[in-house]
């Protein structure tokens, strides 16, 4: 009704966040060099880009390395338990949609011990970005295999090399029903880094975005041919993905155009073994979200939370002659 | 169709005989055998839908979604529409009610009439249609309370449509500000203090814990940036104002606590009463206005009071815009023609043209009018057919005339008219004409459409900003011509099959009321002579020409006896009227617009001149090349090199384009133009009532698209939904300006 007030008063009052308006005051205490890093300048020149008002920000975190995130960001943060990350995110958004919700979860923390919530988040589909920061290592706790972990890894836990194979979180994801965004980045090619979480934040639904990190402690080695061989690297491109600038696309030859829409193609992408993708591997944006859904006729408003009691007591009131209740319009 | 008698020489005169209607009423006896529009079923809760849909409509889907097709299915259908027929006789009898209870009921009855058992297979079958219904609601019949009544329900549906998205946008911000002021009171005393920590744990769990002990630690533990004192004036005086409107009543009854204001009202009985409650309500929707506008800002912590405060301070209601307004809710006004002060309908005009949203109903039973003392020229009323021809002229008002047989035909109208922004009007004519006696409400309404008495139009001002898109004429019959014309066959005095085509014209439609009879007397056949013409023919006649040639109108008494009436010069003169006031309808749809035809001519002219200077040089040119070679063949050839058709004709519908009448079913054009597939036509008549000049009949009475230029896509659509066997294929729109082309585009796609 009065948008175009609304909208003339809001314009009155001018924000110009910079990239430092994201800064918190606690200086990151990752390791030097750790991938951790690059996402969280990814992030926080995604903010600026955007101009999000801090106050209208939440990053939701469980435990982990990447799970410290949210202390970093100037903006409200919760950090969880392990694995939980994504069920007190959703509770954030469906009680308060007008807020941009980031999830930053490890892969111990989302594909293990928060394996049934990431599921069950990715078959909500409600409207948020979700970085999954994958060292494939347990690093704050120094060294054990991650459910990601390459099969042979030794660590704490497995001396002698890990026996499993590891689990693919991009084909996990995209078979679970409603998955409405898959993409793949890696902390080392920062341009598309930012790209993709671009184009995950303007998604509605949830974006997933599973990041490739370097932990420079724990798996020094494990990115090494990926990083100095940019042939390695399989670069997605499509009108509906990633546009490269000539930057880019002079370095990273290795390129495909894929269709986000093409969920055939998308899962042989996801399993390839010997490259890396990096892209946007499915995008469907007509998937329903389930904040949408359950958004209901009108906002639960104390008032409304007072009749709906009032009415269940009523059912058992005796009315007294003058006291009978008013007809609804 | 029913053979009608010659009266032969007797001649048809005395009360016995009395000629009431005209001869192509004879084809409807009753219509309760008919299945037709009414009843109608209001659909209560009809999200996105039509909101009133016939019965036989429902009906149908129902039973396309139980009955096996063919004769499986057979006994099923039969049962099902056998109660159908007798909820129609029940409405026309005068009962109402939900089709619910009227489906239970009459299926009771007709278990009963038929000796069939409860949950046997008749009642079986009745279930199972039954609950593939899929709406529920009122059933009306076609009387003088229709207009009012589907009117006001299509208003209460917009209405419940605003009013849930009203509620969900205040009902947001009220949650975000109550939010606001929640968690500021969490950071104060009050809310750490050790009862209120005590009741938050509860009974059974406080034993053992020093609430006054942990107050203390959450006190010197908490944030200290508490809301500044104005600010939370600002939320509370935003929440008061929000959670206290009065525009929309609440949605559950207990909502309403017990010395609570009471919503507003925006049904009105007059215009005046609909503009004096604006007028008072003006304060408290500009108060709303700011405490929405607040609300906003501070929901998105965005209101800065040095530079918001003066904006809202200095804000009042000539402030107010359309936009703002269209949340809140349009008044409807219910005015019946002739019972209401004269004043009323210049207030009417007064509110029209205000735009202000007010929904004007002007229903009328009686087109025609009182006959007066004054001269013939102003007897016939016609005052409440020129109503929404007026409200055009204000230009910024949407108008829709239309009688209650084409309602469901105007659904899509009616409902853009409730949600246009500003004023709209609608003039219905019920049928229900208290001077008519033995002809059906629903016939009386479609015979005044018919015979231009009170033609069906639309002007949308929110549909662009020309004519071409804004005006529909479309849904009457005939467009082109003056009058439609239909076919009659009736049987002579030998028991001879004969059949005449005639018009139905003005003059038939006032032969029905018995305050005009006598102006339409028969004539008896001895009297009939070579000066005699159809009144249809005789009006188009030069003042001269006529004077020498006497009009009659066909006309049938009673026991279905065809006669020729003589036609008074009030009727005709009346007749005149009606038409001219059609061509000019015509003319406003883009119909034998007559700048257009002047133009068209002129250049007709020019190139018929051009066109013979070019023949002319040619044949001269070619004599002097080959002076000894005489003959026609280089004529000929200089002939053919000229354009084939010159402008006129390149402008007029394209014979070429249209379908051939005995042309083969079974293959479909290649082309985007609608077909049918001729070969399966059941001449149900379906199609041919919708246009005439869009569909037609050919020899094996069969039918076929005469013009695809002759309706609109609309018509199309419409008659492709209606085909009883699903042949008519809509084909792409060919006028890209005809309004809602994407939803009937998206309907036509199951006919493709």
């Amino acid at each position: 009704m009065s948008e175009n007030l609304s909208a003339c008063m809001m314009r009155m009052v001018e924000t110009d966040y910079a990239l430092s308006d994201y800064q918190s005051d606690i200086a990151p205490r990752w390791c030097v060099g750790c991938g951790d890093t690059a996402i969280l300048t990814a992030m926080q020149k995604l903010c600026r880009d955007e101009q999000l008002a801090p106050e209208k920000t939440v990053c939701v975190s469980g435990i982990g390395c990447s799970s410290r995130l949210p202390h970093y960001m100037n903006a409200y943060g919760f950090h969880g338990i392990h694995g939980r990350a994504l069920p007190v995110a959703e509770g954030v958004k469906i009680r308060r949609p007008d807020l941009d919700v980031f999830v930053t979860t490890g892969d111990g923390d989302c594909t293990s011990i928060g394996a049934a919530h990431w599921i069950h988040a990715i078959r909500y589909n409600m409207n948020m970005t979700v970085l999954l920061h994958d060292n494939q290592i347990y690093g704050l706790t120094k060294k054990q295999a991650s459910p990601t972990s390459p099969i042979g890894q030794k660590s704490n836990t497995t001396p002698f090399g890990s026996v499993l194979l590891p689990l693919n979180p991009l084909t996990v994801t995209l078979g679970v029903a409603n998955v409405s965004f898959v993409a793949q980045a890696v902390d080392w090619i920062p341009d598309l880094l930012y790209d993709i979480l671009k184009k995950a934040f303007h998604h509605r639904g949830l974006s997933f975005v599973r990041i490739l990190q370097r932990c420079p402690e724990f798996m020094q080695h494990r990115f090494d041919d990926y990083v100095r061989d940019p042939s390695k690297m399989r670069i997605l491109t499509h009108g509906n993905g990633l546009r490269l600038s000539p930057e880019v696309s002079r370095v990273y030859k290795n390129q495909e155009t894929h269709d986000p829409l093409d969920m055939g193609r998308a899962l042989a992408i996801a399993a390839i073994a010997d490259e890396i993708p990096v892209g946007i591997l499915y995008n469907d944006p007509s998937v329903p979200c389930y904040d949408d859904l359950r958004a209901g006729e009108r906002p639960s408003t104390p008032a409304l939370v007072e009749t709906v009691l009032r009415e269940e007591f009523d059912k058992v009131t005796i009315w007294p002659d003058d006291a009978e209740p008013v007809a609804a319009e | 169709m029913q053979h009608q008698k010659m009266p032969g020489t007797t001649p048809s005169h005395g009360p016995a005989s009395a000629v009431n209607r005209p001869a192509l009423f004879a084809r409807y006896g009753t219509l309760e055998d008919l299945r037709y529009d009414y009843p109608l079923v209001l659909v209560e809760d009809d999200k996105g839908g039509t909101q009133f849909r016939p019965l036989m409509r429902l009906i149908d889907d129902a039973l396309g979604a139980v009955a096996q097709p063919g004769p499986a299915g057979e006994a099923q259908r039969q049962q099902v529409l056998r109660l159908e027929a007798a909820i129609r006789r029940r409405v026309a009898a005068g009962e109402s009610g939900r089709l619910s209870d009227l489906w239970r009921t009459s299926a009771a009855a007709l278990l009963q009439a038929q000796g069939e058992q409860p949950f046997g297979p008749m009642d079986t079958n009745l279930d199972r249609a039954r609950e593939r219904l899929h709406a529920d609601g009122m059933v009306i019949g076609c009387d003088a309370a229709t207009p009012k009544a589907v009117l006001s329900h299509a208003w209460h549906a917009v209405h419940r449509d605003k009013a849930a998205a009203f509620r969900k946008k205040v009902d947001g911000l009220i949650l975000r500000l109550s939010d606001i002021l929640k968690a500021d009171f969490m950071k104060s005393d009050e809310a750490h203090g050790a009862e209120a920590l005590k009741s938050a744990v509860g009974q059974a769990d406080s034993v053992g814990i020093d609430f006054g002990a942990l107050s203390g630690i959450l006190a010197r533990a908490r944030p200290v940036d508490r809301l500044p004192e104005d600010r939370l004036h600002r939320i509370g005086w935003a929440l008061s104002v929000l959670g206290g409107q009065r525009f929309y009543g609440p949605v559950r009854g207990s909502e309403l606590l017990p010395g609570q204001p009471k919503p507003h009202s925006y049904i009105f009985e007059s215009c005046a009463r609909a503009l004096d409650a604006y007028r008072e309500r003006l304060p408290e929707m500009v108060e709303f206005v700011k405490a929405l506008t607040t609300a906003e800002l501070e929901a998105e912590g965005k209101y800065r009071p040095a530079q918001h405060d003066p904006v809202l301070n200095a804000y009042d209601e000539s402030d107010l815009t359309a936009e703002q307004e269209a949340l809140l809710p349009a008044a409807l006004v219910l005015l019946r023609d002739g019972e209401d002060d004269i004043a009323e309908t210049v207030r009417a005009f007064e509110a029209l043209a205000s735009g202000l949203p007010i929904k004007v109903l002007v229903q009328t039973d009686d087109i025609l009018g009182t006959t007066s003392p004054e001269p013939s020229r102003h007897a016939f009323g016609g005052g409440s057919a020129r109503l929404a021809a007026m409200a055009m002229g204000t230009n910024n008002a949407f108008a829709l005339q239309v009688s209650s047989a084409h309602l469901y035909r105007m659904r899509d109208a009616l409902v853009r008219g409730m949600r246009y922004d500003g004023a709209a009007l609608f003039c219905v004519y019920s049928g229900a004409t208290p001077s008519v006696e033995g002809v059906a409400p629903y016939l009386l309404a479609a015979a005044a459409t018919e015979s231009r008495a009170f033609p069906t139009f639309c002007y949308d001002p929110s549909a662009g900003p020309d004519w071409a898109r804004r005006f529909d004429l479309a849904t009457n019959p005939a467009l082109e011509a003056d009058w439609p014309g239909y076919r009659l066959d009736f049987e002579d005095g030998t028991g001879q099959r004969l059949s005449i085509d005639t018009a139905f014209s003005f003059i038939d439609f006032a032969m029905c009321d018995a305050r005009y009879a006598r102006y339409s007397q028969p004539i008896a056949q001895k009297d009939w002579s070579e000066k005699m013409l159809p009144a249809a023919d005789w009006l188009t006649l030069e003042p001269a020409m006529a004077v020498a040639r006497v009009p009659y109108v066909l006309g049938i008494n009673a026991h279905n006896e065809l006669t020729r009436c003589g036609v008074a010069e009030k009727v005709a003169e009346a007749a005149t009227r009606a038409i001219d006031a059609w061509r000019r309808l015509q003319e406003l749809a883009g119909i034998r617009n007559s700048h257009a035809e002047r133009l068209l001519a002129a250049e007709r002219v020019k190139f018929e001149a051009r066109t013979a200077e070019a023949v002319a040089k040619a044949v001269a040119a070619a004599a002097a090349a080959a002076p000894a070679s005489v003959g026609p063949a280089p004529t000929v050839a200089v002939v053919a090199s000229v354009p084939a058709a010159s402008p006129a004709r390149a402008a007029a519908p394209s014979a070429a384009a249209t379908a051939a009448p005995a042309a083969s079913a079974a293959a479909a054009p290649p082309s985007d133009l609608p077909w049918i597939e001729t070969a399966r036509c059941t001449t149900c008549n379906e199609c041919t009532q919708i246009n005439a000049q869009l569909f037609a009949y050919n020899d094996n009475m069969q039918a076929y698209i005469v013009n695809p230029d002759g309706g609109s896509f609309r018509q199309l659509v419409e008659a492709a939904e209606g085909c009883q066997v699903s042949i008519i294929h809509p084909g792409k729109p060919r006028n890209p300006d005809e309004p809602d082309l994407p939803a009937l585009i998206e309907r036509a796609k199951a006919f493709a």
